[in-house]
This record gives structure tokens, sequence and C-alpha cells, in this order.
């Protein structure tokens, strides 16, 4: 019997899917037929309209929003090359270097996430404040004699805030990829006269390829549509893309556009991601023994 | 299979759950309302008033407690208000629109002429109001339309530049939030129709109803190049009163209730009264198209105006009420200063918000995106 339909695979799977179509493929489906929608009028549910892509045509219209979705996809792709480059040597230690106390430097890593991202946020406000943690220290220490006022409100501070609230997310799949790997094989390798570096780059990384793939992409794809940060601590040019969707879906009232704009980001993100995926080759990494 | 069956209903819950949990509700019923079973006289079973009836409201947060409609809990003991909430006035449109169902919802000028268009609120029978003759008669127009009442209007306030006088000796004109000397000190609300055009419109000589494509344009550009000068947009009150007490800000746009709080707080704060003129906003409440308690709704909003309800909103919110024979119960100096209640003229100086077509307000909140993403 094929195990891909036993009755308790499909019961198992059933739930997760069900719930993923209920809140996930009907709400897309639905946003991708709203971006057709000339305009949010006659009530929401109102199939009466003759489909249109003036939206689409708007937002590619207005260079102003094509050059932001660009930013957007810049400042992802930093802020998790970022955070996976600075995730990685505490993976690496948390799995090799350790020891007994792993289990507790993996909780205390992992305790930020008590705390509700939001306050997270608003913590940083208060570290990088003109009266905030970095710049009391500095007038302290003299170095400074008027506080610097450009440490918040900035694009950097958006950099800033959201490599420290990814960090410890995705130090934990590179941790697990990290674990996976057969000590013999690193032994083998010294045996075989590899230096400690050429060991790591030659046998560890790729091995632990899967899981810093992973945590890259885990940075990456939420962060394009990110507006909670800029948003707290951007300022006033520190919009991204995200908070542009955010107006037309929330004071615009103008559900069409705001759908339009979201969908053009999924496709954009989608088109990103194969295109990475196919780059750094994932069924290879991934499937090889 | 069988699981397969317990799964789906099971699911079904799990959405019903959630859908509930959306929806945040309180019930409140005044505090003179009997305790509930117990039996009522005999007498009053004879009433027009039904006994358990529920009036539902779309507010906002802090207008739900008792004493902000004190003389309809006291006439009507027996009916239960529910009150859910909306964040912003947008929320609350969309909820209406989505079908929340609410019998009387809570909006700020310029939504009222979208309900109309959408059909989600009827006429209001003024003849039935008591309280109705004691509206100024701006009020009144702000909620007529083609010469129909659709709303009530209860709570005001006014919107200007607000100032640290340690810093800024006199703001005398909206211009102040562009002027480069007080570059990084500035922050403008974060909002375009209601905010960042009608402000726009003023400095032009003009107001939001009237802007010409040309003078939008004009006004997109101000916004664009304010962002040099501009620190952050605030999107709460709380976040803008933080970056005056930390000494961030030295001017901005705000509401009364900011600078109220903040004279409170000892900040040495002035209030503009700029050439151009303040904006006067105004809370206006309306009666769902779809409800089946008229007459209760419409007894609801008369206890809005009534003498204790409008009493309470100014001595304890620090907002303004629409009938200005209550204004003499204010006795706190502060906040007949953040009202100007000291000056009968002050209102007949103010831009009341003007009602704006639906695709007045999607383009003005275009501008608002097009000069948050201009590089």
């Amino acid at each position: 019997m094929d195990s891909r339909r036993s009755p308790a695979r499909l019961a198992l799977i059933a739930p997760p899917a069900l719930y993923l179509f209920v809140f996930l493929a009907i709400p897309m489906g639905l946003m991708g037929l709203l971006s057709f929608r000339p305009a949010l009028r006659g009530g929401i549910a109102n199939f009466d309209w003759t489909p249109t892509l003036e939206h689409y045509r708007a937002t590619f219209a207005e260079g102003g929003y094509t050059r932001l979705l660009w930013l957007s996809v810049g400042v992802a792709l930093v802020v998790a090359l970022i955070t996976t480059a600075l995730a990685y040597p505490v993976a690496y230690f948390l799995a090799f270097r350790a020891g007994r106390r792993a289990p507790l430097l993996l909780t205390l890593l992992i305790i930020p996430f008590w705390t509700s991202y939001l306050l997270r946020l608003i913590a940083w406000k208060i570290i990088l404040g003109t009266n905030g943690a970095i710049n009391s220290f500095f007038l302290w220490t003299g170095v400074i004699e008027e506080p610097v006022g450009l440490l918040l409100y900035s694009r950097t501070a958006v950099v800033v805030t959201l490599v420290y609230v990814w960090l410890p997310f995705v130090a934990l799949p590179i941790y697990a990829s990290l674990l996976r790997i057969d000590r013999s094989v690193l032994e083998a390798a010294s045996d075989l006269g590899a230096r400690p570096w050429q060991r790591l780059l030659r046998v560890t990384l790729p091995l632990s390829a899967p899981g810093v793939f992973a945590a890259y992409l885990m940075v990456f794809i939420p962060t394009v549509g990110e507006y909670v940060s800029p948003l707290l601590v951007g300022g006033s040019k520190g919009s991204l893309y995200g908070n542009i969707i955010e107006i037309f879906f929330g004071d615009g009232i103008n559900w069409p556009r705001g759908s339009a704009m979201a969908m053009i980001m999924l496709a954009g993100v989608m088109a990103l991601v194969l295109l990475i995926a196919r780059l750094v080759n994932v069924r290879r990494i991934v499937e090889e023994p | 299979m069988k699981l397969v069956r317990l799964l789906v209903p099971m699911t079904l819950v799990i959405v019903v759950a959630s859908c509930g949990e959306a929806a945040e509700t309180t019930t409140t019923t005044a505090a003179a309302t009997p305790q509930t079973g117990t039996p009522l006289p005999e007498e009053s079973s004879t009433t027009a008033a039904p006994v358990n009836t529920q009036l539902s409201v779309l507010e906002w947060a802090y207008y739900e407690v008792p004493d902000m409609w004190v003389e309809f809990g006291a006439a009507h003991p027996e009916t239960e208000v529910i009150f859910n909430f909306g964040a912003s006035d947008a929320d609350i449109f969309s909820k209406i629109l989505a079908g929340s169902g609410e019998d009387v919802m809570h909006w700020y000028s310029p939504y009222m002429p979208f309900y109309v268009e959408e059909g989600l609120i009827q006429p209001i029978d003024t003849s039935r109001l008591t309280n109705w003759d004691k509206v100024p008669e701006g009020f009144q127009q702000g909620c007529t339309l083609d010469g129909v009442v659709y709303c009530v209007p209860w709570d005001w306030g006014f919107t200007s530049v607000l100032y640290n006088t340690d810093q800024i000796p006199e703001v005398t004109s909206w211009t102040a939030l562009f002027d480069e000397a007080y570059t990084g000190h500035i922050s403008m609300w974060d909002d375009g129709a209601s905010g960042a055009v009608p402000i726009g419109a003023y400095i032009l000589g003009t107001n939001e109803a009237d802007v010409t494509d040309a003078q939008l344009e004009e006004i997109k550009q101000m916004w664009i190049d304010q962002r040099d000068v501009n620190l952050f947009y605030w999107v709460d009150e709380p976040s803008l009163e933080e970056g005056f007490t930390s000494g961030d800000i030295w001017a901005a746009y705000a509401w009364n209730g900011a600078y109220y709080r903040l004279l409170l707080a000892g900040l040495p704060m002035a209030y503009a009264d700029p050439v151009e003129g303040r904006n006067t906003w105004v809370g206006q409440y309306g009666i769902s198209a779809a409800t089946e308690n008229y007459d209760l709704a419409l007894e609801f909003l008369d206890g809005k105006l009534g003498e204790q309800t409008g009493t309470n909103l100014l001595v304890q919110y620090a907002y303004g009420h629409v009938v200005p024979e209550y204004f003499s119960a204010v006795t706190d100096e502060n906040l007949i200063t953040a009202l100007s209640l000291d000056d009968p003229t002050i209102l007949d100086r103010t831009n009341f918000t003007v009602p704006i077509t639906r695709d007045q307000y999607e383009r003005y909140v275009e501008v608002w995106t097009q000069v948050k993403a201009a590089p």
C-alpha cells in the first residue's frame, strides 16, 4: 500500500491543510480577485464590476512605488545577509563548543522571544533615542558633547532593529543543521591533513548549507513586506514598500490598490526566491547524503 | 475516515472561535440597571419600551463608560448597550461596510458622505431630538447633506501647531511645520487625507474640498520637501507627547488633547492661532440603515447631547462638546486654555473639516503614499 495515501497520513495532514486553505489560500484568492476590482464601492461582497488592470498600471506608473519595492528587496537582502552571517558563529559555538552548557545558552538565545515583537522594537527607541542608552554612554565618557540625533529615525535604524529581531530566530535552523553533521566526517578531514579553516570552509560550511539557506530565506521573505519597524524607527524617509500597502488597506480604504501592490510584491519575491534557489542549487545541497 | 469526520467540525469550531475573538466586545449597562433576573414590577411592563432590549454601538475606546451616556442610561436601565470598538475612522467604516451590523456608529468628519454614498446610514429625525436646538448651526450643517440631516455631532477639537516656547518664541502660521530653522525637531501626523492635504490647502489659501489638480501637486511637493525638517511622523498621541517631553520635538501638528496633557505635565507649551486658521474636527454619530432599533438609537443620540454627558466629556476627557451652554461647567484653567473656551470667536476663525468625496479622499491618501515613497 502506498504510504502516501494511508488514512493516518491523510488525517495528520488534513488539519494544517484545511487551516492553510481557509486562512491562506482563500484570502490570497480573494486578494487576487480584489486586485482587479475598479474600486471598493457598493459594499464589499459586490461582484457587479468589470475586471481592470488599472491598479497594476497605476502601481508601475508611479516611479516611487517601484523604487521602494527594489529598495525593500535590497534592505531585505542586506538584513538577511547580516543576520545569517552574525548567527552562524553563534550556532557554531552552540553546536561544537558549548558542550553541556548548550541547552542553557540556547534558552538564553530565545529569551527575547518571550517579549512581544512590538516591545522589542520600542526598546530600540530607548536605546537609540536622543536621550537614549548609546547617547548617554558617550556623553558620560566625554566622547561626544551633544547627543547624536541621527541614530534613530533612519533606514539604518530599520536595518539595525530588524537584524536584532531576527538574529535568535535565524540561529536555530543553522544550529539544527550543524548538529546533524556527522563528527567522524570532521575527524576524517583532520586526519587527511585539513587545517581548521579548511575544514570549516570545505566540510562544515557546505554540510550546513541547507540550514543557512533556510535561515536566509526565513529572514528575507518576511522582511520584504515589513512595515512595523519602518513606522516606529524609520523616521520621515525610512518607509518601505510594506508601509505603502498598509496605507492603502488601512487609511486609504482602497483594498483593490493594496491587493494589486501586494500581488506584485508576492510575484517579485517568489521569482527572486526561485532564482536564488536555482543559483544555489538547493536540491543538490539538500539531497546530498 | 472517522478522524476526518471529527476534524471537520473541530476546524469549524476553531474558525468560529477565532472569528469571535476578533470582535472585541464590551457590554455595559448603566449603573442604575436593576439586577438581571429580578422580576420587574407589574406597572413597568405596561410602558412602551420592551424589556431586555439591546443597542449596539461601534465606538472608539474610552467612550463606552456610562459617564459618556448618562442620560440614556438613566432613561433606559433595562437596555443593554453593547460596545464594539474601532481603531480608526477607516477601520470603523470598513467594519460597517463588511456588515458588522451595529445600530449606531461614531466617526469623524469627513467620513459622513462615505456612509451616505454606500447607503449605510439613514436620516436623523431631528424633530424628535429634545437637545437638537442647543447645537450651533455650524455643527448642524456639518451633518447635513442635500438638506437631509444624517448624523448627530457630539465631540470636537482643534488641530494646530503645538510648540515648546523654550525653543520657539511664537508660531503664527502653519508654515512653521516647514521651517528649516527647526530641522529635525518637527513632527507631522502620519495622515494624508485628514492631515497633510487640508493643511497644505490652508497654506495655499483654499480648503481640502476645493483643491485643484495643480494645487494638489504643489501640496505633494511641499510635504516631500518637508521630510528634510521632519523628525518622524507620529501615529499616536503618546509618541508625539513623548517627543516633546524628551526635547526631540519643538513643533508639531497636534490636537488640543496633547496640548492639555503637556500643559498639565508642566511643559512650556503654546498652541498656535495660525493666520490660515486652525482646523476644527467634529465627531459625529450615525444610525445604521439596517437597524431595528431606530427609536432607541435616536434616544441614545439625544442623550449624547444632554448636559451631564456633555459636561463629563468636557471635564473628564478635555474634548469640546457641541453644546456651548455646557462650557460654563469648565473651571480648570488649563482646559479653558486648551479648548480656547475663553475666546468666543475662536470657532468662527477656524477651518471646519469639510465634506469631501470618496474620490478626493482616495486621491489624497495616494498623495501621502507618494510623499512617503519619494526618493
